[in-house]
């Protein structure tokens, strides 16, 4: 061991960070790797709550915020705030979808020379901010659930319809032309090779809308809902509730965190290969790709589904939420 | 000609917008005719109500997108190419943050720092700083590790490793999310503006809104898509003009 670490470097140096048997520095399992900063993070959070370093009224301990979430879960029915947030962005993000990619398709392979000249014009829609579209929405749909889902599938329109228009543009013309020659139908190319060649751009661009579209859903239920986190945050912003600010904070992180771990699930998943296609030298040698375990894949999609299901159930059951789930310490505008 | 043609579209659309608002087939109270809504961008800047406002959020916007790109550019470079190790201690931590709502700080910013302006820029900031660190960490964790050994082979030290290979490729990453956060700042901002500030475009349109004055409305959202495109234009002109041609220039002394 000694000699050979006296003998020349190594020939094969490790990258810079990369050694070769993968194991990181020091010697902590991966999952000690993973979670240390954040339980140190969360053990800071707790201590200085607890020892009295800064006022318990500003910066309520993690332990306060958790019986918060405990609290609201029982008296207000956190649960289907949760599920309605959820709700919101799931439709937002299937709208977006539906309508994104066959626009994209259809500009870019049945209309190409229209699509040059509409593209100046998408661009600067997408660049509109979704947030101030909010009144005009408001005007167009009314009030309620319209003008909210109409901005979240606004927000994750364009990444999607961007990405999907770059692979459609971008399909390898080698396999079409392979697909071709082995007598393939334009239907069976379509299906068979523009499709599956186009939609890890097309994911991507939906996890990047999906993302927004979580951020701007906070923002918009806190100016203009009934119902949602974003409402339960304003709602304590606004009665000084500390506790179930940093409480209904703790649930957006976690299915922030959530939301973006399935988005990976699923992408490694279904879409493995293209990470190999896009930069092959990752994958030299023993670094192969872990394949996702096929339960928990389906598992997380019939979570998609389920989540996806409630919420719109929770939605259409919002307006009656508020009333009956009332809360007296609640602060009602 | 060419130029013409490419944004036709757009003077399509906002002639189609005009004549459907002046022959009163949608409603010109709820929509004004676009031509009303420059004159109203126009008799704005004249009474000095519009440039106050778009300098204040210029002023928020800016600085918080540059202190952002002066941190995360740095720091997502590091831990990509030389920190990797610490990379993976950090990288759930990152992810947590990275989930932190900006509007949901808000609340807690306040009561740190108090109104004003530290705390929207800070969140301009926080938005921002999140797409750069993380497409800086990518960029700079993805370089073709041949082009780092052949540099190695060169006998570069680490400064000029870094500087002559990892940089040039890692570059249009770091742009892309550099070009990304700006539109997130912009994004962020009129929105932090419209649930709390008294100036800035963002206030203007939530002003606006409950006055139900629709032309200043539809001025004040017509400006912020300008501003956008015009922010957005810049950033594309630089990356353009001195990024990527000196990334292209190392990339093809690497080639040959």
């Amino acid at each position: 061991m000694r000699a050979k670490r006296l003998t020349s470097p190594d020939p094969v140096a490790p990258l810079p960070g990369k050694t070769r048997s993968g194991v990181p520095w020091p010697r902590f399992g991966s999952f000690g790797q993973k979670y240390l900063i954040l339980f140190i993070l969360l053990f800071i959070w707790e201590l200085s709550g607890q020892a009295g370093w800064v006022d318990q009224t500003v910066v309520p301990s993690l332990s306060l915020s958790l019986k918060a979430i405990a609290e609201m879960w029982t008296r207000i029915d956190l649960g289907s705030h949760i599920l309605i947030s959820l709700g919101r962005v799931i439709i937002g993000l299937l709208i977006a979808i539906i309508v994104g990619a066959p626009l994209a398709f259809v500009l870019v392979r049945v209309f190409p020379v229209f699509a040059e000249s509409v593209d100046s014009l998408l661009r600067v829609f997408g660049l509109i901010n979704p947030y101030c579209l909010f009144p005009l929405f408001i005007i167009m749909f009314g009030l309620g659930e319209t003008p909210k889902i109409a901005v979240l599938s606004w927000v994750s329109l364009w990444p999607i319809f961007f990405g999907s228009q770059i692979a459609f543009k971008t399909v390898d013309p080698q396999l079409i032309k392979t697909a071709r020659s082995m007598s393939c139908g334009s239907w069976s190319i379509f299906w068979k090779v523009t499709v599956p060649a186009s939609l890890p751009s097309i994911f991507n661009g939906a996890r990047v809308g999906v993302e927004m579209s979580f951020f701007i859903l906070i923002a918009a239920e806190m100016t203009g809902a009934t119902a949602g986190l974003g409402w339960i945050i304003h709602n304590a912003g606004a009665s000084y509730d500390t506790a179930r600010i940093y409480g209904a904070g703790l649930c957006v992180v976690i299915l922030g965190v959530g939301l973006n771990r399935f988005l990976q699930i699923i992408r490694r998943g279904f879409l493995d290969w293209s990470d190999y296609l896009a930069s092959p030298w990752l994958y030299a040698g023993s670094a192969c790709p872990k394949p996702v375990n096929r339960t928990l894949l389906w598992l997380c999609c019939l979570v998609f589904v389920l989540v996806f299901g409630l919420g719109a159930w929770k939605i259409g059951l919002g307006e009656n939420l508020i009333v009956t789930n009332s809360d007296p310490t609640a602060f009602n505008p | 000609m060419k130029f013409v043609r490419k944004h036709a579209a757009i003077l399509v659309f906002l002639g189609l917008w005009e004549a459907l608002s002046r022959f009163q087939i949608i409603d010109p109270l709820f929509f004004p005719p676009f031509s009303h809504v420059l004159e109203t961008i126009f008799h704005l800047f004249k009474i000095g109500v519009l440039t106050p406002q778009i300098t204040a959020s210029l002023q928020r916007a800016i600085p918080g997108f540059l202190l952002a790109l002066v941190v995360g550019a740095p720091l997502g470079l590091l831990l990509g190419g030389w920190l990797k190790n610490i990379n993976g201690f950090l990288e759930l931590p990152l992810e947590v943050f990275s989930q932190l709502n900006p509007f949901l700080l808000f609340h807690i910013i306040i009561l740190f720092m108090g109104i004003g302006e530290a705390p929207k820029i800070t969140i301009v900031t926080w938005t921002c700083l999140w797409p750069i660190v993380f497409s800086s960490i990518n960029g700079a964790a993805n370089v073709n590790p041949s082009l780092i050994k052949s540099g190695r082979t060169f006998g570069l030290c680490r400064l000029a490793l870094i500087r002559k290979i990892v940089w040039p490729a890692a570059a249009p990453l770091v742009f892309a999310g550099a070009r990304l956060s700006l539109g997130y700042s912009l994004f962020m901002l009129i929105a932090a503006e419209m649930m709390g500030a008294s100036s800035g475009l963002g206030f203007m349109v939530t002003r606006t809104q409950e006055a139900f004055q629709l032309d200043r409305l539809f001025a004040a959202v017509t400006v912020i898509a300008f501003l956008g495109l015009f922010l957005d234009a810049i950033l594309w002109f630089i990356g353009e003009k001195f990024l990527l041609l000196s990334m292209e220039s190392h990339l093809n002394a690497a080639d040959n």
